[in-house]
């Protein structure tokens, strides 16, 4: 069935936010909220709403009812227990309010699907756009709004980028949220919808699709509520921007019962993983992997062909990339033309053997680097470059990130550096992160994201 | 419910799905008759038995009157606690790459079609691939890249193109008739020159 859109704009990029059971006490979830958009710098009108309230709360106008407030809120947020949430929803339909993140638990989750319907009717019925119950809620760094009920001690804030995260899940969502904060991408959007008893998956995406801010979607699903919908809103997503998908029940038993051969191989899971593959997502294996995935798409453009150059300081590490690039299914290692084989032998040292990987030895500076990648980066022969950065070497330092970080913006073929270690590596890879050149952490990582690049490459380029 | 196996090969013959000669026998003088002198099969068909071969209900390769006769009253025998039961009979397939082409009714997504390496290995490797119908030459395509055995199944460039469109027209039958909610052609026989359906289990 068709229904109508839900616009999730003044959600997101609200100008008058209420947040109903905002509380004295610290330990009040709707106390945590407050405190996050006034910790967060939400510049906005915002406003608290109590039904025993004082004057104000943490500094906030406080009002008995949503009712009372004279302005036009864009976006009320309703932690109360769930038997309240009905008559605070009903106001908040009075009110005008546009759009409602119902963060309190207690419905469809442990059986109260009766409430839950009861909410859905006086959302739909006052035209008011609500997600959850039993979520998080939403987060927009650039707007800063963040509706998540987690102190901001406890959770890293990631920074403004490119990338939006959907998760069904809060613990899930707010575990990615936390190490999405320690990678230089960035981030757009991030929903987490609950029981996604009224705005669900669907509607997050086709909202996520025409967000200009976003450049990437990130998704962990564990159910889908409209199949036939989300098939219409996938074909049409992979081809504006990519999307990475994670989903559960993997485990869970096929077609119980099954009298054919097909039912008992293809079950649910099967099918998810079906619609995914044939409308171009990417499918990530467990929370890392999204992570990469996320990465190379917010960094790296699609590349032209799937041969690598891979340039190293350490000749084993060198030899362990060219076997994961290898074990894809799509990438292989180029071999250089005759000019840049020529080009490489005049600029490197004698100790430098010209074939790939090409071993740059453990002393190898910035300058050696920069000259082998410029080289590199025009020949025909090869599509993706792949620096491996050990920090542990005599030679790398500040001075060669800093390097790589120049070449990047000079270099328009997919670059993707590997750079293992600790603490010295770490504060690197941030630095490079920031600069615009993705660090991944091992070579295998590596080498499945950019597969996976590729792979969305040959997805658009299809011929229908 | 199983849809009758003529009335599921009448699906597959509107489709243009071609699937092997055969007959339903009441006798091991029926089946001789039917053989004319070439090998055939015998098997037993019930909705009791959804693994044929693994519970010794198909003979292959019966030539001459003796052997079909022994065959068909050892297949009598078997079947009895199968009953209702029919034993059919059908020409032998020439020998080729064995695959699976399948589909469902999946409840969120509506019909799906899959693909995978055929006969006895099916639930040993499960070694499969599934989309959505309909679906399009490139996703036969990729259906058939994506398995781990893509490369044993399209040997040559003529049996890939036999497969993809045998994807094809499976996804066609899968949506034009809504009332399928499984289907198995299992084994599918495929070889150089052509293939062979050479079972047929419709659900619906």
């Amino acid at each position: 069935m068709p229904r109508k859109e839900f616009d999730l704009e003044p959600m997101v990029k609200p100008k008058s936010v209420a947040v109903i059971g905002a509380a004295r006490e610290e330990e009040k979830v709707g106390h945590i909220i407050l405190q996050n958009y006034i910790n967060g710098g939400y510049s906005g009108r915002l406003y608290a709403v109590n039904r025993n309230a004082a004057s104000d709360i943490l500094g906030v106008k406080t009002f008995k009812s949503i009712l009372e407030i004279k302005d036009r809120i864009d976006l009320a947020v309703i932690a109360i227990p769930a038997q309240y949430v009905p008559d605070a929803l009903e106001e908040c339909g009075k009110a005008r309010v546009k759009t409602v993140v119902v963060v309190s638990g207690g419905f469809a989750e442990i059986g109260e699907t009766e409430l839950q319907d009861r909410i859905v009717k006086i959302a739909d019925r006052y035209g008011i756009a609500m997600v959850g119950p039993n979520c998080l809620g939403v987060m927009d760094p650039r707007s800063r709004v963040d509706t998540l009920f987690l102190p901001t001690y406890k959770l890293s804030k990631a920074q403004i980028g490119g990338v939006s995260f959907v998760a069904q899940s809060g613990a899930v969502g707010s575990t990615v949220l936390d190490l999405i904060s320690e990678e230089g991408f960035g981030l757009s959007k991030f929903f987490s919808y609950g029981n996604a008893a009224q705005v669900d998956e669907v509607d997050i995406l086709e909202y996520l699709m025409k967000d200009k801010e976003t450049k990437v979607i990130v998704m962990y699903l564990e159910g889908i509520k409209r199949g036939r919908e989300f098939i219409e809103i996938a074909k049409k997503v992979t081809r504006v921007k990519p999307v990475v998908v994670l989903k559960a029940g993997k485990t869970a038993a096929g077609v119980s019962a099954a009298h054919s051969h097909t039912a008992s191989l293809a079950g649910s899971y099967e099918a998810h993983e079906a619609v995914f593959r044939q409308f171009g997502f990417t499918i990530a294996n467990d929370v890392s992997e999204l992570i990469y995935y996320a990465k190379i798409f917010a960094y790296e453009p699609e590349p032209s062909g799937g041969r690598v150059a891979i340039i190293t300081n350490g000749g084993g590490t060198g030899v362990l990339t060219a076997d994961a690039v290898s074990s894809t299914r799509s990438l292989s290692l180029g071999e250089f033309s005759s000019g840049v084989s020529k080009d490489l032998r005049v600029k490197m040292p004698a100790l430098v053997n010209i074939r790939n990987p090409l071993d740059l030895a453990g002393d190898a500076d910035a300058k050696r680097y920069s000259d082998a990648i410029k080289a590199v980066a025009n020949d025909p022969n090869i599509d993706i470059i792949l620096p491996i950065v050990l920090f542990q070497t005599p030679g790398a330092d500040s001075r060669l990130a800093a390097e790589l970080i120049k070449i990047k913006q000079t270099v328009n073929k997919p670059m993707v550096v590997i750079s293992m270690g600790s603490q010295y590596t770490q504060m690197h890879k941030i630095m490079m992160e920031s600069g615009g050149v993705p660090v991944y952490d091992s070579p295998v990582s590596a080498a499945s994201a950019l597969e996976a690049l590729y792979r969305y490459g040959l997805y658009l380029k299809r011929k229908q | 419910m199983q849809l009758e196996y003529f009335k599921a090969k009448g699906l597959l013959d509107k489709q243009g799905i071609r699937s092997i000669e055969s007959r339903y026998v009441g006798s091991a003088v029926d089946a001789v008759k039917f053989a004319s002198d070439e090998p055939i099969v015998l098997k037993v068909i019930s909705e009791k038995a959804l693994h044929k071969s693994r519970a010794g209900l198909v003979m292959t390769s019966l030539a001459g009157k003796d052997d079909i006769t022994r065959a068909y009253s050892g297949l009598e025998r078997k079947a009895r606690q199968l009953a209702p039961y029919r034993i059919i009979a059908q020409k032998m397939a020439r020998s080729g790459i064995e695959i699976i082409l399948g589909g469902r009714e999946d409840p969120q997504f509506g019909k799906l079609v899959l693909i995978g390496l055929g006969g006895i290995y099916v639930e040993a490797f499960k070694d499969f691939a599934l989309r959505v119908c309909p679906i399009t030459r490139y996703d036969a395509r990729e259906m058939i890249a994506q398995l781990k055995s893509g490369k044993v199944i399209t040997y040559s460039g003529k049996a890939e193109k036999i497969i993809e469109d045998l994807l094809l027209k499976a996804s066609k039958l899968l949506e034009e008739n809504d009332r399928i909610k499984e289907l198995d052609l299992n084994p599918v026989i495929v070889r150089e020159d052509g293939y062979d359906v050479v079972d047929i289990r419709v659900l619906v």
